[in-house]
C-alpha cells in the first residue's frame, strides 16, 4: 500500500446512498425500539402515574397511640423513588382539662424519639424529612388540618400501639381520617403476629 | 381453604430482555457474517457480488420473515427445530434439528478462525498463509477456551452483547456513510459488473456463499424465552435485524465494487487494482474484508484501521460463542422432546451447564477444524483436497459446510410454516406474513403463505447450488444427516418410541402454556376464544 491518495470525490449517487443508509438504519432501529404498548402495560402506566400524583406530597403521622414506624420505612422508600416532600408529624392530644399548650413531658420526649427515628430512617433512605410535633385537642382534626396546609397528597398512618388495642378492626382516629381525608390514606395494620413488611426468616430468625 | 402453590425449586428463565436485548442477541450472531461472508462472496462472484447477495438477500428476507411469524407465535427456546417438530413432526423436526446442529458447530469453528484472521490485520504473525500452525493453534485454543468458558458458566451478558452490537451498527454506518461519501465511483461498479462478470458456476457459488451472511436468525427465536412481551417485541426485532443486516450486505457489496481506494492497491508488476480484485484467490485477505475494506475510506480509514479488526475479531468471537450455547440449547431442546438421548439433558453437578452437549459439540467443532486446516499444516494432504474436494480448505471447507446446514434448515422452517398454517390456523399470529392465499382445510379457514412458497424455492436452489458447487458440502453434509437419522431410528428404537411418526402431545394446552408463560394474556384469550368457537362449530357440523 501506498501513501494516501489525494483525490477525494464526492458523487451524487455517493451521497445520496450515504444519506439513505443513514437514514434508514436510524428509521429502522427508531421503528424497533418504540413498540406499541400492551394492555397490562397500559394499566401499569396508569398505576404508575397515579402513584406519581398520589406520592407528590407525603405526611407520616404518630401518635401517643398511632405507631408509624414501621410505615415511615416504606414512606422513605417511596420518597426517595418518587422524589416526594416528606413531612413527620407526631400529634400530642392535649384533654380538654388542660390549657392546650399545656407542657406534657412524657409524650413530648416520646415525640422526640419518634421523630428522631423517622429523621434518621429518612437520613438512611437519602431523602430529606421535615418533622413537627403538634399538640392539638384532637389527633384527627389535627393531621387533616395539617395536611390540608401542606396539600398533602397521601397520608401514611401505622396501626395501633400495642396494649391500646380496642378490639375495633381500626382505632377510631384512623378510621375517621381515612374516611374525612381529602387525599389517599395509607395505613399499615400489623398482622396477628406482626408480621407485616419483615421478612419472614428474618422475624423467625429474631425469634429463636 | 386456598390452595398455595409451593415455591418452585428451579425457578424458569425470566424474561428480561428488552427489544435492544433481542436484537443485540440476534445481531450478534447474524451481524458478524457479512465480516465472513464478504470476503469469499467477492473472491467467486466478482463482479456479480452484489447481485449474489441481493439474491441471497430476498431469500434472506423470506427466511427472516418466516422466523418473525413463527417466533412471535410460538415464542419457546427450541426455535427453528421446534417450529419443524410442530408443524411436520418428530423425524423432520429431528432432520431440522441435526442441520441446525451441524451450522451451530461450524459456527463455533468459522468464527474463530475468522476471528483470528481480523486479529492477523493487527498482529501480521497470525496471518493463516504466513504461520499456519500459530493460526491453527490460536483458533484451537479459542475453541477449547470458548467450551471451558460455557462448561463452568461464564457466559457474556445481555449488556455486553448490547454494546458491542451498538458499537457494530454505529461503526459499519459510519463506514458504509463515509465510503459512499468519499470513495464511492458509479463507473468503477458498472466497470466491475460489466467487464468482471462471472461464470453461472461461479454466480452459483458465490450465492450459495451470501447465504451465510444472514445465518443466524435463530438466536433471537431461541432467546424467545427470555424475551418481554416476545409476541410484540420480536417481530419488531426480527423486522429490524433483517433490514438492517440486509441493507449493509447489499451496500457493502456495491461499495466494494465500486470503492475508488484511498490508498492505490497495484499488482505484482505494478498495475492499478480495483478494490474487490485482491479478494479473489487470497484467502487471508478473504478472511478480513471488512477491515480491509474500511482501512480504505478516506481520512475515516486511518482511524478504523486500528478499531475494526479488533471489532470484528470481538464480535466475531461473540458468534462463535454463540455456536456453543446454541448447539448445547438445540440439543436440550431436542432431548426435552425426546429426539435425541436424555444424556443430552444432564448438567453438571456443579456448574449446573449441560456439560455432556458443549464438549461433545465442541469437540465435533475440533474435528471440523482439523479437517479445515490440514492442507494448511500438511502441504502434502494439497493433492488430495485439490482431487476430491477441488483444493477447498480452510475458510472455504466452513463455508461449505456453514452453507449447506443453513439451507437444509431453512428449507424445513419452510414447510413447517407453511404446514403450522394448515394444521394450526387456531393461534392468533401477531405478525403474519404478507401475500396469502384464503382456503379452507378440514373445515377451518386458513391462509396459504404465497411467501413461504416463494421463500422455499429460493432457498431450495441455493441448497441445490451448494450441493453442486461445494465438493465438501456435498459429501460431508449429507453424511452428516445421514448419520444423526441413523442415531435418531436407533435411539427411538431402544426407547420404543414410533420411529418415523411423532409422539403424541397434547398441542393446544401446550399453546395456552406457551402464551401464559410469555406473559401475552391476550394473545392466550384469543387462542381459547378460537379453540371454544372451533370446537362448537364442529360439534354443530356434527348433529345431522
Amino acid at each position: 500500500m501506498n501513501a494516501a491518495s489525494s483525490e477525494i470525490q464526492v458523487t451524487v449517487a455517493g451521497a445520496v446512498v450515504a444519506l439513505g443508509i443513514a437514514g434508514a438504519v436510524g428509521a429502522v432501529l427508531w421503528w424497533m425500539l418504540h413498540p406499541p404498548s400492551s394492555y397490562v402495560q397500559r394499566i401499569a402506566a396508569e398505576a404508575e402515574s397515579e402513584l406519581e400524583r398520589m406520592v407528590g406530597s407525603l405526611i407520616v403521622a404518630f401518635s401517643p397511640e398511632i405507631d408509624s414506624s414501621h410505615m415511615m420505612v416504606l414512606a422513605a422508600r417511596l420518597a426517595r423513588g418518587e422524589r416526594s416532600e416528606l413531612l413527620a408529624i407526631y400529634v400530642i392530644e392535649v384533654p380538654y382539662t388542660l390549657p392546650p399548650d399545656a407542657e406534657m413531658e412524657s409524650e413530648e420526649r416520646a415525640a422526640l424519639d419518634a421523630l428522631g427515628a423517622a429523621e434518621t430512617i429518612a437520613q438512611k433512605s437519602n431523602v430529606t424529612i421535615r418533622t413537627e410535633t403538634i399538640k392539638a385537642r384532637s389527633t384527627k382534626q389535627a393531621v387533616l388540618d395539617v395536611a390540608k396546609r401542606e396539600k398533602a397528597n397521601l397520608i401514611i398512618l401505622g396501626s395501633y400501639r400495642e396494649g391500646k388495642y380496642s378490639g375495633a378492626p381500626l382505632g377510631r382516629e384512623i378510621e375517621e381520617i381515612a374516611a374525612d381525608a381529602k387525599c389517599d390514606v395509607l395505613i399499615g395494620v400489623e398482622g396477628k403476629h406482626g408480621t407485616l413488611l419483615i421478612d419472614e426468616s428474618g422475624a423467625s430468625s429474631q425469634s429463636s | 381453604m386456598a390452595a398455595v402453590k409451593p415455591r418452585p425449586k428451579n425457578p424458569e428463565l425470566r424474561r428480561a430482555m428488552k427489544p435492544w436485548g433481542s436484537f443485540s442477541w440476534g445481531y450478534s450472531d447474524v451481524g458478524a457474517d457479512i465480516f465472513v461472508g464478504l470476503g469469499l462472496v467477492l473472491g467467486v462472484a466478482a463482479g456479480a457480488s452484489n447481485v449474489a447477495f441481493l439474491f441471497a438477500g430476498v431469500v434472506y428476507v423470506c427466511i427472516g420473515l418466516a422466523y418473525t411469524e413463527l417466533a412471535a407465535t410460538y415464542p419457546v427456546a427450541g426455535g427453528g427445530q421446534y417450529f419443524v417438530m410442530r408443524g411436520l413432526g418428530d423425524f423432520f423436526g429431528f432432520v431440522a434439528g441435526w442441520a441446525v446442529l451441524l451450522d451451530f458447530t461450524i459456527d463455533v469453528t468459522l468464527f474463530a478462525w475468522s476471528s483470528v484472521d481480523y486479529t492477523s490485520q493487527l498482529l501480521p504473525a497470525l496471518v493463516n498463509s504466513v504461520n499456519p500452525w500459530l493460526h491453527f493453534l490460536v483458533v484451537l485454543s479459542l475453541v477449547l477456551g470458548l467450551c471451558i468458558l460455557n462448561v463452568v458458566g461464564v457466559r457474556e451478558s445481555t449488556a455486553f452483547n448490547g454494546a458491542v452490537s451498538a458499537l457494530d451498527v454505529i461503526s459499519e454506518t459510519c463506514i458504509l456513510c463515509l465510503g459512499f461519501l468519499f470513495a464511492f465511483r458509479p463507473h468503477l461498479l458498472i466497470h466491475a459488473m460489466q467487464l468482471n462478470w462471472p461464470s453461472p458456476y461461479q454466480l452459483m457459488l458465490g450465492t450459495s456463499l451470501a447465504i451465510i451472511s444472514f445465518v443466524g436468525l435463530e438466536s433471537i427465536s431461541q432467546a424467545a424465552q427470555e424475551t418481554q412481551r416476545p409476541a410484540s417485541v420480536i417481530p419488531r426485532t426480527s423486522i429490524s435485524l433483517i433490514l438492517t443486516i440486509l441493507i449493509f450486505a447489499l451496500a457493502y457489496s456495491n461499495l466494494a465494487l465500486g470503492l475508488h481506494p484511498w490508498h492505490p492497491i497495484t499488482d505484482a508488476a505494478g498495475h492499478p487494482l480495483q478494490f474487490w480484485q485482491i479478494f479473489p484467490h487470497n484467502a487471508d485477505n478473504q478472511g478480513k474484508a471488512v477491515a480491509l475494506l474500511s482501512a480504505q475510506v478516506p481520512y475515516y480509514g486511518a482511524f478504523a484501521a486500528l478499531y475494526v479488526p479488533v471489532l470484528g475479531a470481538v464480535l466475531l468471537l461473540i458468534s462463535s460463542n454463540s455456536g456453543v450455547f446454541g448447539s448445547s440449547r438445540i440439543a436440550y431442546a431436542m432431548s426435552t422432546s425426546n429426539l435425541l438421548p436424555s444424556t443430552f439433558q444432564r448438567v453438571h453437578q456443579k456448574f449446573r451447564t449441560p456439560v455432556i452437549s458443549i464438549v461433545f459439540f465442541c469437540a465435533i467443532a475440533v474435528i471440523e477444524l482439523i479437517f479445515a486446516a490440514i492442507p494448511g499444516l500438511f502441504p502434502s494432504f494439497e493433492p488430495i483436497y485439490g482431487r476430491f474436494f477441488r483444493g477447498e480448505g480452510g475458510l472455504g471447507f466452513l463455508a461449505d459446510l456453514y452453507a449447506f446446514g443453513a439451507a437444509t434448515s431453512y428449507s424445513f422452517v419452510f414447510l413447517g410454516l407453511i404446514s403450522l398454517r394448515l394444521t394450526d390456523p387456531l393461534s392468533p399470529r401477531k405478525f403474519k406474513i404478507p401475500l396469502n392465499i384464503p382456503l379452507r382445510f378440514r373445515g377451518e379457514r386458513v391462509e396459504f403463505p404465497v411467501v413461504g412458497v416463494i421463500g422455499f424455492i429460493g432457498i431450495f436452489s441455493i441448497l441445490i447450488f451448494t450441493l453442486q458447487t461445494h465438493p465438501l458440502g456435498r459429501l460431508f453434509g449429507p453424511s452428516w444427516l445421514v448419520l444423526g437419522v441413523i442415531l435418531y431410528l436407533v435411539y427411538r428404537n431402544h426407547r420404543r418410541l414410533p420411529l418415523l411418526r411423532s409422539q403424541n402431545r397434547d398441542w393446544r394446552k401446550a399453546q395456552v402454556e406457551i402464551l401464559r408463560k410469555a406473559g401475552e394474556f391476550e394473545l392466550m384469550d384469543e387462542y381459547t376464544a378460537n379453540v371454544k368457537a372451533s370446537d362448537a362449530r364442529r360439534a354443530e357440523e356434527s348433529v345431522p
